[in-house]
């Protein structure tokens, strides 16, 4: 496309002909020379004064701004005058003197001002119906009176009405179409019109009176419904339904694809840190669970890529449920054998980046990457705003002080353009392709990726096809209120990277540093998972998170469909809430026409819970292998306590997660037994990360107002 | 260069006014062609423009840059033209079978598709895409022309790109 529309510049237009060209010129010439005459003749009568009456002579220097500014004075005086005397009469409940004040200010409005067009008390607010009509029938006698007249005599016709509740005192340019309307003699109308213009409390008269202005008057007896809104978030995320409990007699297959990002879990810190509820769309329960390092036993050796222990155990938010928690670890490559590594850094230097927890943190983020990196291994900088360009090419870690150099120079400035940054990082990329290592791209932005001419799909096609040549593609999200998630989520996957939202320097040092390894160095693509229950054990299940990632059963075989892939020392975290047979808890019922029971003898070993299945392709590989585990009685543990404290922890996680994404199992569940969960299986915690969920429990405890 | 024959012409010297539109002639003329896809269109724009040039000349104050200038004229006598063109082809309707005067149009290169696709952008649209395309101006010299922000030239581009894709119905765009 981008091509294609090049050309259009391509085309060459054909030479103008001799004549066209000829008879263009004589015609600029003739125009120049008749605007030449025009020009030359003075235009208007300048000495000559316009012909107007002396009245409009005299009359317009009178309506001179200055002499407006007079009047707009006098408003600003009647209005404090008006408010005192209604603090007056709300607080004495008797007319004092007050027509020698309502006089003087009605005459200096007459004379003065054409601006306040009424100051007039609206009627008192709680009078009997015989008040009413009595005050409406004054008001429509009235009507055709002086404004000022008749607040005087309102006044004085109404002391009693008055005395018994508080008056309001509007002042303020209502149009007299509306004046004359309040008039009409309408009970029903009136009585609306009353609740509408409620009386303003007394606080806001004496606002008012202590140097209020006009506005302020006429917002007080404003519809009391106007709601505050809330700052435009823009902040973008795909909805997904929160998976429904399935039936197993129906539907026994689950199958996902594994997900080992955590941008989810730091989002909703930064927003419950910023003392709001995360947007419940923004919650990925599996990313929040994921985000927390267990200690699942590995595998021993690289052949056998990950090992998963399946624990079932009561579920600790219904009495007659369980849960199955499969913990699943990666292994770990030891970092004397890790492939050499091949980054190129694109970095979104856009104007929005120019923000303490954007451009700089992403500094500090990647200076800390490059810390880690080998010497022998590359980075490049490319930069995209207005114009994609290249800060640095290919240069070995050993010449850190360039690299550090180069990160220190970026600015930020311009509008965003992602896909010409693109294209250059994977030209990057591609020269200092290392065969059988790492070839990555770290995309680093704060939201919108791509304003340029350039579609969605587009990219995605863009990075598919890179990602089968070897370059794959890794997102850092930074900053708030601009953030596209959907399409972080789309590049990730699609670049068989990992997203991450970096909202802090310690969030930085977990994923670029301490966990550098998973998301540098894949040791299998295309996980996928498959769960079969045995619907002699297990009447129902529901796979908590996971929303974004579910596959479609026949897909499990399909080498062809991609899934997530896992990395070095990845763990993953994937749980069901399971309802045996028979459990009171139970929420479809029996089908009457549903299996017979020949199938259900068609004896598999008795006492099997469900039978899990993981389909992995290692990096390099285009077929898959499949892991096995059956999932029987001596998974289980009988009391929640039993479990292992990382099983227990990971449990309150996605118990926390649902709560945020308004899941309905857990919504009777409490934060504060949230709370006694997690910090009972807090361990070591050496990072502090666990400490740090607790205290977003707590934070989401007091935000939820439990 | 351009700078001295617009402050002699505007005080009224014949020659270097004459002298400007000659240089610029050209220029104006494939702007023209590029927006009407005509040779025949293009003559007609680029004369409209050279009369405006010769009535507005004095008018011009260098707060834009003279070729911005002459691509704002350019693209409002193109405008102009196509509506003008559009009511007399609709009245041509009436009495012709086919309106439509495909045949003069002088790009016979593969382009020819997409031309006439641009050609069908909404007016903004079409303008930024044949700027940024057409002329090879960046989205910030494009949006000096058009009038508007950076971001919006931006915008109708993707807009413009969008619609491209259903225009042409074309998987890779």
């Amino acid at each position: 496309m981008n091509d294609d529309l090049k050309n259009l510049g391509r085309m060459t237009p054909p030479a103008p002909s001799p004549e066209a060209r000829a008879r263009a010129l004589a015609l600029a010439m003739q125009a120049f020379d008749e605007a030449q005459n025009t020009s030359e003749v003075p235009q208007g009568t300048a000495g000559v004064r316009r012909q107007s009456s002396i009245f409009n002579r005299l009359w317009s220097p009178v309506m001179n701004r200055k002499f407006l500014a007079g009047s707009a004075l006098a408003t600003l005086l009647v209005v404090p005058a008006a408010a005192f005397l209604t603090l007056e009469l709300t607080r004495q409940g008797l007319p004092v003197d007050t027509n020698g004040q309502q006089v003087e200010v009605a005459d200096r409005d007459a004379s003065k001002d054409a601006e306040v067009k009424k100051a007039a008390p609206s009627k008192p607010n709680a009078y009997s119906s015989a008040d009413k009509a009595a005050a409406d029938g004054n008001a429509v006698t009235q009507s055709s009176g002086a404004l000022a007249d008749q607040v005087d005599t309102r006044v004085a016709e109404e002391p009693g009405a008055r005395g018994r509740a508080g008056v309001e005192a509007m002042v303020g340019k209502t149009v007299p179409g509306q004046a004359q309307q309040e008039l009409e003699f309408d009970a029903a109308a009136s009585q609306t019109r009353r609740t509408q213009f409620a009386a303003p409390p007394a606080a806001v008269a004496t606002e008012s009176m202590t140097g209020g202005s006009i506005v302020e008057i006429m917002q007080s007896p404003a519809p009391v419904d106007t709601v505050w809104q809330a700052e435009e978030n823009r902040d973008r995320f795909t909805s997904a339904d929160t998976n429904p409990v399935k039936s197993v007699a129906t539907d026994p297959v689950s199958t996902f694809s594994a997900d080992v990002d955590t941008a989810s879990y730091s989002f909703v810190r930064k927003s419950l840190m910023a003392g709001q509820m995360p947007d419940p769309d923004s919650v990925r329960v599996e990313e929040m669970i994921n985000y927390f390092p267990y200690d699942w036993p590995g595998p021993d050796s690289k052949d056998a890529p990950f090992k998963a222990t399946v624990t079932v155990l009561p579920t600790p938010w219904n009495a007659n449920t369980r849960l199955m928690h499969v913990g699943i670890k990666g292994y770990d490559v030891a970092p004397a054998v890790a492939p050499r590594a091949n980054l190129v850094f694109l970095i979104d230097v856009s104007g929005s980046m120019d923000e303490p927890d954007k451009l700089p943190l992403l500094k500090s983020a990647f200076r800390l990457l490059v810390e880690k990196l080998k010497p022998d291994d590359t980075v490049s900088i490319v930069t995209y705003a207005g114009d994609a360009g290249t800060v640095l090419e290919p240069t070995a870690i050993k010449e850190k002080a360039k690299i550090l150099a180069a990160i220190g120079t970026l600015q930020p400035g311009g509008s965003t353009a992602g896909a010409h940054g693109l294209d250059a990082a994977y030209n990057l990329a591609e020269r200092a392709f290392v065969k059988g290592g790492i070839n990555r791209i770290m995309l680093a932005t704060d939201g919108d990726f791509n304003v340029g001419p350039s579609s969605d799909e587009e990219l995605k096609a863009t990075i598919t096809a890179k990602r089968k040549s070897g370059i794959f593609l890794s997102v850092l999200g930074f900053g708030r209120g601009n953030y596209n998630d959907a399409l972080m989520q789309t590049l990730a996957q699609n670049g068989n990277g990992t997203a991450a939202y970096i909202d802090t320097l310690a969030e930085a040092q977990k994923t670029l540093v301490e966990e550098a390894g998973s998301s540098l160095f894949p040791i299998a693509k295309d996980v996928k998972f498959q769960v079969e229950f045995n619907p002699r054990e297990i009447a129902e299940y529901r796979l908590i998170g996971y929303e974004t990632r579910a596959l479609k059963r026949e897909d499990f075989n399909n080498d062809k469909v991609d899934a997530g892939d896992i990395g070095s020392g990845h763990r993953v975290t994937a749980i069901y809430e399971i309802t045996p047979k028979g459990s009171p808890a139970v929420l479809n019922d029996d089908l009457r026409y549903g299996a017979a029971p020949a199938v259900q003898a068609d004896a598999k070993p008795s006492g099997e819970m469900a039978f899990l299945k993981i389909r992995y392709k290692q990096p390099d590989s285009d077929t898959s292998k499949l892991i096995t585990t059956p999932v029987t009685q001596s998974n289980a543990v009988p009391t929640l306590k039993q479990a292992g404290q990382d099983v227990r922890f990971s449990v309150a996680v996605s118990a926390f997660g649902q709560k945020l994404r308004g899941t309905d199992a857990v919504s009777a569940y409490p934060y504060g037994s949230i709370l006694d969960l997690a910090s009972a299986a807090k361990g070591e915690d050496g990072y502090g990360y666990r400490a740090e969920f607790l205290s977003l429990v707590r934070l989401a405890k007091g935000l939820g107002g439990e | 260069m351009d700078e001295d024959l617009i402050e002699r012409a505007q005080k009224g010297d014949r020659s270097a006014f004459s002298l400007l539109v000659e240089r610029h002639y050209d220029f104006v003329h494939a702007v023209a062609w590029r927006w009407s896809g005509n040779a025949g269109d293009a003559e007609d724009i680029a004369q409209t423009v050279c009369l405006k040039l010769g009535q507005a000349i004095r008018a011009f104050r260098g707060a834009s840059r003279f070729r911005t200038w002459l691509y704002t004229l350019t693209l409002n006598a193109a405008r102009d033209h196509q509506r003008s063109q559009l009511r007399e082809r609709r009245n041509a309707a009436n009495f012709l079978a086919d309106p439509t005067s495909t045949a003069a149009n002088d790009n016979h290169d593969q382009a020819e598709a997409l031309w006439d696709a641009v050609r069908q952008l909404p007016d903004k649209q079409g303008d930024a895409v044949l700027l940024v395309y057409g002329e090879g101006l960046t989205h910030a010299a494009a949006a000096e022309v058009m009038g508007c922000s950076q971001a919006t030239v931006s915008w109708h581009v993707h807009e413009a790109r969008k619609r491209l894709k259903i225009l042409l119905g074309r998987e890779t765009m």
